[in-house]
C-alpha cells in the first residue's frame, strides 16, 4: 500500500506537504492524548475505538436490525464529524503564529489555506472510514439482495458523505463569516462561545434524539422533529437514492440537497473570502489593545495560596484552548449523562420515586467531573513560567495540597451537586433526595481526595510525559471495571436509602473513609516536595554497587 | 551580605560554574558579567535556589540559605534572563497572583500593584493579556513581581533587556536607590557601559571560573586599561571579533 501511495504523495508539491504534516501535527493536541504523542499512535488509538463501535454496530445490524442500525450509523456519524470540527475548531483557518511564521517564507496564502483545509478534512475522512465501512457493508448484506446490495451501500455512502460535508462546510461557513465580520478580539471570544455551543448541540443531537423508524417519520407527532434535525434529512436521502423512502417524506431529502448546496456554497465563500481578506486581517491586528474593563478585587477562597491556585487554575481552564477542550471532552460526558436524565423526568410524569439510574447518572456525572478535571490538571499550561512559583514556594506542601482540593471542591464537586440538586426537582420523597445529595457530596470528596494521592503539584504547572494516557486502555477500563463498580455502589445506596438507620451507616463509613484518606493524603505530602517536573521512568537500573 | 563559597555545577560532569567565590554586599551594586554560556544564568539560578549546586555554599547573612530556604526566599527577589510568564493572565492578575502566593496583604499589595503599573507605562494594558505584551512590557511585569514584597537581596538578570530608554532609565536608577536603602544588589548583564555607571564593585566569569572579583577602578589601576569594556574584552573576550565578522560575510558570499 505505501509503494502506491508514496508515488502519488510526492506529486504533490513540496510545500504542501511539508505544511500539512505540521498542520496535522497540530489539529488535535497530541501530547494530551496519545501513546508517545506521536500523530501515527494516535490516530491509531482514536481509529481503534470508532473500529470497536463499527464491529459492535456491524454484528447488530446481521443478527437483529439492520435498517435500525443504518439510522444510529448517521447519528453516529453526526456526532464524531461534530465532536472532530469542535476539536479542531481553531486549526480550521490559519491562526496568527501560522500566518507570523510563514508569511515572511516564499509561500503562497493558497497552499497554507489548502494544507490547512486537507488536514483537518483527513482526520474526519479517517474517522467517518473507520466508523462506517465495516457496519455500512453489514447493513447492505443483511438488507437483503430485495434492496440491491450494491445500490443501497452506494446509496448510504453518498448520503453519508453529504452529511460531514454539510457538518464540515456549516463549521467553515460559521467560522469563516465571523472571522471576517467581526472584530478580531471579538471573534476571538465569540468563537470560543460557539465552539463550546456547537459541541452541545452534537451531543444533544445524539443523546437526546431518538432514531425513530420511516413510518413514525412520517406522522404528524414527529413533524418538527425531523424537520429541524439535519440527520434525519440525510437518512432521508440515503432512503431515497435507495428507492424506499415514502413520498411524504421526499421533502426531507430536498432539504437534504439544499442543506448541502447552501452550506457547500458558504464554505467556499468564505474560504476565499479568507484568502482575500481575513489573512490580511489577521495579520494587521494590533497585537495588544488596551482593556479598560477587568477588576483589581479578587474574592477570597480559604488562605491566599488557595485563592492564588484557585483563580489560576479557573483562569488557566477557561482561557486555554488546550486545557479547555480536554476538560470539555469529560463535561461532554457529564452533560450527555445529565441530559439522558432529562430525557427521563420529562417522560416519566412528576413527581416520581429515585430510581437506580438516576443515582447511577448522578455518581457517573460526579466521577467523569472529578477525574476529567485532576486529569486536564496535569496538563502543564507554560512550563518556562513555572519558576515564579518555585521562588514564591513560602509555604509547605500540605498547604499545596489543600489548595488543589479547594480547586476539585469548587470546579468539579460544587457544579456536579448543584446540577444534580436541580435535576432531582421532580423526585420525591425529599428526605431520600437530600440523603443522596449527602451521599453524593461524600463520594464527591472521596473521588477528590482518591485524585490527589500522589499528586503534589499545582494544578497546571508540572510537565507531562507524553505516552503515559493510553485512550483506549483507559476508555475499555472504565467500561469493564468502574460502571460494574458503580452499579455495585448504588444498589447498595438504594436500599440504605429507605432505611434511616442504613442510610446513617453508609454515610457514617462514607465519613470515615473520607477522613482516613485526608489524614492519608496529608500525612504523605508532609514529607514531599512539590513537583514541576514529571521525571521519565529510569532505563537503567543502578544497583549502588561499589567497591569499598 | 551574599556570599559564594567555592560554589560548582557540574552537567554530566562538565562544570557549568567552576569553584567560584564572591561576596555581594548590602549597599552595593555588585555587576556579574561574562560571555554566553559562561555559567552567570547558572550561578544566578542557584542563587535563588531553583537549582542546588553541587559543591559550595552559598550564605546570605552568614546562614546558609539551604538552611532555611522558605525564609530566604521571603526576602529575595528575582529577575530571570527570560521574560517567561503565564501568558493566560494579565498584568494585574499575575502580579496579584505573586503577591497571593508570597502572602502580601491584599489592600497594600494591591496599591503597589498599581503603582508599580502606573509607573512602568502599564496601567492602561493592565487587563490586556500578557501573551499581547512585547518584550519590554514582560519584563516590566517582571521587575514589578521582583519588588513587590520589598525585598532584601535583589537579584538582576539581564533586567535592560528589551527595555525602552526611558524605562532603562528608571531601571539604572532605581538599582541605585535600592542599593543606597541597604539593599543587596546582584545585577548580570551584557551593557558593559551600564554596567559601568551603576556598579561599584564586578565580578567576571569566563569558561565557568572567575577571572575578576573587584571595583572598577581598582581593576582599571591593575590592569592599566581605561574601560570595563578594555578590561572585559582582555579577560573574557578570545577571538579576534573582526576577523570573525569577515569569516561571517565570506559564508554567505556577502
Amino acid at each position: 500500500m505505501p509503494d502506491l501511495v508514496d508515488p502519488l504523495l510526492r506529486r504533490l508539491p513540496l510545500q504542501f506537504r511539508v505544511l500539512c504534516r505540521q498542520f496535522l501535527l497540530r489539529v488535535i493536541d497530541l501530547e494530551a492524548l496519545s501513546v508517545k504523542a506521536d500523530v501515527t499512535a494516535f490516530l491509531g488509538q482514536f481509529s481503534g475505538i470508532l473500529i470497536m463501535f463499527s464491529l459492535i454496530l456491524s454484528a447488530r445490524a446481521v443478527m437483529s436490525s439492520p435498517t435500525e442500525t443504518g439510522e444510529t450509523l448517521f447519528f453516529l456519524t453526526t456526532l464524531v464529524v461534530g465532536l472532530i470540527t469542535v476539536v479542531t475548531w481553531d486549526s480550521t483557518f490559519p491562526d496568527r503564529r501560522d500566518i507570523l511564521v510563514l508569511a515572511p517564507l516564499p509561500v503562497k496564502p493558497r497552499t497554507i489555506l489548502a494544507a490547512k483545509i486537507t488536514a483537518s478534512s483527513a482526520v474526519i475522512a479517517l474517522a467517518v472510514l473507520a466508523l462506517n465501512a465495516l457496519p455500512s457493508l453489514a447493513v447492505c448484506v443483511s438488507l437483503g439482495p430485495g434492496y440491491g446490495i450494491l445500490r443501497s451501500f452506494a446509496a448510504f455512502w453518498i448520503a453519508n458523505l453529504a452529511l460531514v460535508l454539510f457538518l464540515y462546510a456549516s463549521v467553515l461557513t460559521l467560522q469563516g463569516f465571523a472571522a471576517l465580520l467581526l472584530p478580531r478580539r471579538i471573534f476571538l471570544r465569540l468563537s470560543a462561545l460557539l465552539q463550546i455551543l456547537a459541541f452541545a448541540y452534537f451531543l444533544c443531537s445524539f443523546f437526546m434524539l431518538p432514531a425513530i423508524p420511516v413510518i413514525v417519520m412520517a406522522l404528524p407527532i414527529a413533524h418538527n422533529l425531523v424537520a429541524f434535525t439535519p440527520t434525519f434529512w440525510f437518512y432521508a436521502l440515503c432512503l431515497q437514492l435507495n428507492g424506499v423512502l415514502p413520498t411524504s417524506l421526499t421533502w426531507l431529502a430536498t432539504r437534504a440537497e439544499i442543506a448541502v448546496a447552501l452550506s457547500t456554497a458558504g464554505a467556499v465563500t468564505s474560504l476565499l473570502l479568507c484568502y482575500l481578506h481575513t489573512l490580511r486581517k489577521t495579520i494587521e491586528e494590533p497585537d495588544l489593545v488596551p482593556a479598560a474593563r477587568g477588576s483589581h478585587r479578587t474574592l477570597r477562597f480559604g488562605s491566599t495560596l488557595q485563592t492564588a491556585v484557585l483563580l489560576f487554575s479557573l483562569r488557566a481552564l477557561t482561557r486555554s484552548r488546550q486545557h479547555r477542550l480536554a476538560f470539555a471532552l469529560y463535561l461532554s460526558i457529564v452533560c450527555a449523562i445529565a441530559i439522558g436524565t432529562i430525557k427521563f423526568g420529562i417522560m416519566v410524569p412528576a413527581p416520581h420515586p429515585l430510581t437506580q439510574d438516576f443515582l447511577l447518572n448522578t455518581i457517573l456525572m460526579m466521577s467523569f467531573a472529578v477525574i476529567g478535571l485532576r486529569s486536564v490538571f496535569s496538563l502543564p499550561i507554560s512550563l518556562n513560567a513555572n519558576w515564579v512559583l518555585r521562588i514564591t514556594q513560602l509555604r509547605p506542601t500540605p498547604d499545596y495540597t489543600a489548595a488543589t482540593r479547594t480547586c476539585l471542591l469548587l470546579l468539579a464537586v460544587a457544579p456536579v451537586l448543584v446540577a444534580t440538586a436541580i435535576l432531582s426537582s421532580t423526585f420525591r420523597p425529599l428526605h431520600e433526595v437530600a440523603a443522596h445529595l449527602l451521599i453524593l457530596l461524600l463520594i464527591g470528596c472521596l473521588l477528590a481526595e482518591l485524585s490527589l494521592i500522589g499528586f503534589y503539584k499545582v494544578p497546571f504547572t508540572c510537565s507531562y510525559l507524553p505516552g503515559k494516557s493510553n485512550v483506549q486502555f483507559v476508555f475499555w477500563g472504565f467500561l469493564i471495571l468502574f460502571i460494574p463498580l458503580a452499579m455495585k455502589v448504588v444498589s447498595l445506596e438504594i436500599r440504605s436509602l429507605k432505611s434511616p438507620l442504613q442510610c446513617l451507616c453508609v454515610t457514617g463509613l462514607l465519613l470515615a473513609t473520607l477522613a482516613a484518606l485526608r489524614a492519608f493524603n496529608q500525612h504523605q505530602a508532609k514529607s514531599a516536595a512539590i513537583h514541576f517536573e514529571e521525571l521519565p521512568v529510569e532505563v537503567i537500573t543502578t544497583l549502588n554497587l561499589s567497591v569499598k | 551580605m551574599l556570599e559564594l563559597c567555592s560554589v560548582s555545577k557540574l552537567y554530566a560532569g562538565i562544570p557549568a560554574v567552576d569553584d567560584v567565590s564572591f561576596c555581594a554586599r548590602a549597599g552595593e551594586v555588585t555587576g556579574y558579567l561574562g560571555p554566553n554560556g559562561s555559567g552567570k544564568s547558572t550561578t544566578m539560578k542557584m542563587i535563588t535556589g531553583l537549582i542546588d549546586s553541587t559543591s559550595g555554599q552559598i550564605f546570605f547573612n552568614g546562614r546558609p540559605i539551604h538552611d532555611d530556604l522558605i525564609a530566604y526566599k521571603r526576602r529575595m527577589g528575582y529577575v530571570p534572563e527570560e521574560p517567561y510568564l503565564y501568558n493566560h493572565l494579565s498584568a494585574v492578575e499575575y502580579l496579584t497572583m505573586v503577591a497571593q502566593l508570597r502572602d502580601l496583604p491584599a489592600k497594600e499589595s494591591s496599591a503597589c500593584i498599581d503603582g508599580m503599573l502606573r509607573i512602568f507605562g502599564l496601567y492602561d494594558d493592565r487587563h490586556a493579556s500578557i501573551s499581547g505584551y512585547s518584550k519590554g512590557m514582560r519584563q516590566k511585569v517582571l521587575i514589578s513581581a521582583a519588588l513587590l514584597h520589598n525585598p532584601d537581596l535583589v537579584l538582576l538578570d539581564e533586567p535592560f533587556s528589551g527595555l525602552d530608554v526611558g524605562s532603562a532609565l528608571i531601571l539604572r536608577s532605581l538599582i541605585q536607590e535600592l542599593a543606597a536603602r541597604g539593599k543587596v544588589v546582584l545585577f548580570s548583564s551584557h551593557e558593559l557601559d551600564t554596567v559601568e555607571r551603576v556598579c561599584s564593585r564586578i565580578v567576571i566569569l569566563h569558561r565557568s571560573k572567575l577571572v575578576a572579583d573587584d571595583s572598577i577602578e581598582n581593576l582599571r589601576t591593575l590592569m592599566a586599561l581605561p574601560t570595563l569594556e578594555a578590561i572585559f574584552s582582555q579577560l573574557a573576550v578570545e577571538q579576534d571579533t573582526d576577523s570573525m565578522a569577515r569569516d561571517i560575510a565570506d559564508l554567505i558570499h556577502a
